[in-house]
């Protein structure tokens, strides 16, 4: 029985820890309490094959909120962004799109001219919109019921921040917002593989096709904090995979966070309304006064407060949100790197139009796995040095639209294997020799990724 | 050559709105339709001998019950006949009935879902403070949000204001139903896939999204909105079809003044120094005023009955991004006798009331998809009323005469729409129809099918879009029809636009047309 912290943190996500660590930089004493054996949540690098390592779930390095990084002084934080940031395949060869936005143009000139001259101007006008964004992300989400003066003042910023945008780009800000990303690449550009090249942004990781309304949000959410021009570029982390979660980690222990691996929390305890402390598994108590959950909301608002402290309109507000995972992992570990993959350090999208993005979510949609699924390739060994053996190499599939709940049943042995063999096939059409390269196969499910990140 | 103080161009319904309420004003007013005869999408025509159709819109509901006070629409004829039921057919031989009497379509619910029979009180309850809340809006000039005028700046925050009066919770809702696909925010109420279906119907009229597509449930939203007599959610039909309600305001407009003339195409506005100074018909004559009204939609009011070099660039650019993408056709059939539901045999009171084909969220889903690839459905969604059975003098004695709205039917067709293509897709109405009422397809007299296409030709509304224009929420309130130019006004000085391209928009309702003249009166124009 320890009764000597005034906050304890569910979760050694990264946010989870920027959160302890803010709160002991203040002052506070926090305990943060980690269910599994390392911290790093969704972060967390996992060896799938003998010397083959992983970071399934990182896509890119995301976006850093630059107060985060100033106030707990993190340190080890260099982006590389790839020369190509994303590229797809074209029927001879690949349209790579460059961060430099002139070898960008010139590349899109050679299958539309039209496309490569509005290159800068789009380029400039995402710039813009994700930067707006960013400045909004900051600041907290203002309650709109609230009538006090300081609750009112982040609304106002907001609205002089977007009528601080000038007239074009704050009109372009507010209709762009609801469209789908298909509208948006078609008002801009005739050229498919660019468009989908750009677009396959606009529908990660949502339950969305490039023709549904939103996903141009989407598309400017994921460049939030990527320079211009960089497409998808917000680059990696140069000190590997995990660099984050060490920088976060080491300005918690220098601000005097205990974190404590193995420790589940079973519930979180309420008395008279106010939280008196947690539970973990293993039956001991923790008592505190304050606590912050690092898990998603369904986890921690219906699984760990007993339901009679929420008013039933709240608990119905929780279930209806969303999560409705949709993407698949498929991990590779490779003998050798096939010719067309070389010094490959950005992503290799593998739709080549919003049309095939839009099928493969007709099938999601109806609760199948896709047929003909939409693939996007990365290779971690080629971005850090020790995640596969010498001369071997890891590649990491992410998959489009294999929903979380199949219609037909579960995700069971013969319906992973039915997606590996897919994926696999598709990956090798465009890439000639990978399935042969082919050592050893991950499959990991929206299922199976519930199970390991919770 | 003759002097008006106004000349409005087009006589569609919110053409004759903005008509009449300028001759109220004391303006000397004209009305210029291309047609034999006014209304535009809201026309009555005797398509086969002793058949009356509402050709084009059907039914109606959203028509502001101040423009029928301040017109005394009743006293020049208007009668609304309510429509008080919706039966839905089923693919296992059941229905799913919504009637006049609350209780009874209560316990109709009930036998299919008692949880739903509970939610649907809840959700009408809701869905009609979420009408009440944003109704003020529909009577409402949007400001410029980009503007420092002090005019916009006090509309901006009179706007941002009414949301905050909302109250947390509806404020949270209306946020969901602006944002959220009709699917996923009626999963959040019910679970009988069938009632999700015939709900989310109304959220895809007129776009080209389908039910999961975010966006939709506003469009839902602006359906809740009807009002007959005051009461919400009521659709009805006119006497003598949509039509008599164009003849109506045409009549109310006339008493007060104003004149209209048919067969009379204008083929230009003419500009001289940045002012509209009237417009040049088809026939050479020229008519002088210093209002010019156009109540054509938005491409054809800026890009086509101007000279482009009149308009700013990014104007011109602002209007081709504008998306029309009509997606519904419509299917009128003379019958020789009433459909024979398989769920429902027999003569019932489903036959006053409208019969929808919307057996589940998959098919209707599906039936976009065909459309998203440039197809018609296969199994469209519809929307089948038979009017002669509320007002028997739309078919000769016996007969009867039957209007399918039909969705979806995409402009751009792959191949474009030939006279066979047009013909297939009335048969995909008729073998849907089949399946539910085997007898329709003997008891067809006669069939005017009509494609986004041959609506297109006929009205004029481009790409046939039956809301002169998306309802998407990027083409709403200060973006309809484009950022800067919500305000009835256009970049030349006396030209007006008052049609459904412009806010409100959408459905037989006149706000668009109200609120344009509202504003010429406002600014000394005219």
């Amino acid at each position: 029985m320890s009764a000597s912290f005034d906050v304890a943190v569910i979760g050694g996500g990264v946010n989870g820890m920027v959160a302890a660590a803010t709160l002991a930089k203040a002052g506070k004493r926090v305990v943060v309490l980690e269910r599994s054996d390392a911290i790093g949540g969704q972060g967390r690098i996992g060896e799938f094959a003998p010397g083959f390592r992983a970071d399934p779930l990182g896509h890119d390095a995301g976006w850093l909120p630059p107060p985060v990084s100033r106030e707990l002084g993190l340190s080890g934080l260099e982006r590389v962004v790839p020369e190509v940031t994303v590229s797809v395949p074209v029927p001879d060869g690949r349209l790579a799109l460059s961060r430099e936005l002139s070898s960008a143009a010139a590349a899109i000139r050679r299958f539309s001219p039209k496309d490569a001259d509005r290159w800068v101007g789009f380029c400039t006008r995402l710039a813009k919109l994700s930067g707006f964004l960013e400045a909004l992300y900051v600041l907290p989400a203002p309650d709109i019921d609230s009538s006090s003066l300081a609750d009112l003042l982040p609304l106002l910023g907001v609205a002089r921040k977007l009528r601080g945008l000038g007239k074009v780009d704050m009109v372009e800000l507010l209709r762009t917002v609801p469209m789908s990303v298909q509208e948006l690449l078609d008002d801009w550009f005739d050229c498919d593989p660019l468009k989908a090249a750009i677009g396959a942004s606009g529908v990660s990781n949502i339950r969305q096709g490039p023709r549904s309304g939103g996903t141009a949000f989407v598309l400017l959410h994921h460049h939030v904090g990527a320079a211009i021009g960089a497409i998808r570029g917000r680059g990696y982390w140069k000190a590997g995979p995990d660099a984050l979660n060490r920088a976060v980690a080491a300005a918690a222990a220098r601000f005097g966070v205990t974190v404590r691996l193995d420790a589940e929390v079973q519930h979180i305890t309420v008395k008279d309304d106010r939280v008196t402390g947690v539970v973990l598994s293993t039956g001991e108590e923790i008592t505190v006064a304050t606590v912050i959950s690092g898990a998603d909301p369904a986890r921690t608002l219906l699984g760990m407060v007993d339901p009679v402290w929420f008013d039933p309109e709240f608990l119905l507000a929780v279930r209806n949100i969303k999560f409705r995972g949709n993407t698949a992992r498929v991990l590779y570990a490779l003998d050798r790197l096939p010719d067309s993959l070389q010094g490959m350090t950005g992503v290799l999208s593998l739709a080549g139009t919003l049309d095939q993005l839009e099928r493969s979510y007709d099938d999601a949609k109806y609760g199948r796995c896709s047929e003909f699924p939409c693939v996007e390739l990365q290779l971690p060994s080629l971005r850090w040095e020790g995640m596969a053996p010498a001369g071997k190499h890891v590649a990491v599939a992410q998959v489009h639209s294999a929903p979380y709940r199949l219609r037909e049943g579960a995700w069971d042995v013969a319906r992973k294997s039915g997606l590996e063999a897919r994926v696999t096939a598709s990956i090798n059409h465009a890439v000639p020799g990978f399935g042969d390269a082919v050592r050893h196969v991950e499959v990991l499910t929206p299922v199976d990724l519930e199970a390991r990140y919770g | 050559m003759k002097r008006y103080d106004a000349v409005v161009v087009g006589g569609g319904h919110n053409g004759l709105v903005t008509a009449a309420y300028l001759a109220r004003a004391g303006r000397k007013t004209l009305v210029l339709e291309r047609r034999p005869l006014v209304g535009g999408a809201a026309v009555t025509e005797e398509i086969f001998p002793g058949f009356k159709f509402s050709v084009f819109s059907y039914v109606v509901s959203l028509l502001r019950p101040e423009i029928i006070r301040d017109l005394e629409l009743p006293r020049h004829g208007l009668q609304i006949l309510p429509l008080e039921s919706t039966v839905v057919p089923l693919d296992n031989g059941d229905y799913l009935g919504s009637w006049a009497d609350p209780d009874q379509t209560r316990r109709e619910l009930a036998r299919h879902s008692p949880k739903d029979a509970e939610a649907a009180v809840l959700f009408g309850r809701l869905m009609h403070h979420m009408a009440m809340a944003v109704r003020p809006i529909l009577s409402m000039v949007p400001p410029d949000p980009t503007s420092m005028s002090p005019g916009d700046l006090k509309g901006l925050l009179k706007f941002g204001g009414h949301f905050r009066s909302l109250g947390a919770e509806r404020f949270h809702a209306l946020h969901k139903l602006m944002t959220m696909s009709s699917a996923d925010y009626l999963d959040e109420w019910f679970e009988f896939d069938p009632l999700k279906a015939t709900k989310s119907a109304s959220g895809i009229i007129g776009t080209f999204l389908g039910p999961r597509s975010p966006g939709t449930a506003y469009v839902l939203l602006h359906h809740y909105m009807g009002e007959i007599d005051g009461a919400f959610r009521a659709w009805g039909f006119q006497k003598g079809g949509t039509g008599a309600i164009s003849e109506t305001i045409s009549r109310a407009a006339q008493a007060l003044g104003a004149e209209i003339r048919t067969n009379a195409a204008v083929e230009q506005v003419i500009v001289k120094n940045g002012r509209a100074t009237g417009v040049a018909l088809a026939s050479g004559e020229e008519i002088s005023a210093p209002v010019v009204v156009s109540c054509l939609d938005p491409r054809r009011t800026f890009l086509q009955l101007v000279d482009p070099k009149e308009m700013p660039g990014e104007v011109i650019e602002a209007i081709g991004r504008f998306k029309f993408r009509g997606s519904s056709g419509k299917v009128n059939l003379a019958l020789s006798e009433l459909p024979d539901l398989t769920c429902l045999p027999g003569v019932g009171p489903h036959h006053r009331g409208s019969i929808s084909i919307s057996p589940g969220l998959d098919y209707l889903e599906r039936a976009y998809d065909d459309a998203k690839y440039g197809e018609f459905s296969q199994h469209p969604y519809m929307d089948v009323i038979i009017p002669s059975m509320i007002d028997p003098g739309m078919a000769p004695p016996g007969k009867h005469v039957m209007s399918c709205f039909v969705q979806y039917a995409p402009y751009n067709v792959n191949g474009g729409w030939t006279d066979a293509k047009r013909e297939a897709f009335g048969d995909s109405v008729v073998n849907t129809l089949a399946r539910y009422a085997p007898n329709i397809k003997s008891a067809i007299i006669g069939r005017q099918v009509l494609t986004p296409d041959d609506i297109e030709r006929t009205t004029g509304l481009t790409e046939g879009n039956i809301f002169a224009g998306e309802l998407a929420l990027h083409q709403l309130f200060f973006f309809r029809p484009i950022p800067g130019w919500a305000n009835y006004r256009t970049p030349i000085k006396g030209y007006w636009q008052c049609g459904a391209g412009t806010h409100p928009g959408g459905g037989v309702m006149g706000a668009s047309g109200r609120l344009a003249a509202l504003e010429i009166i406002k600014s000394g124009a005219a």
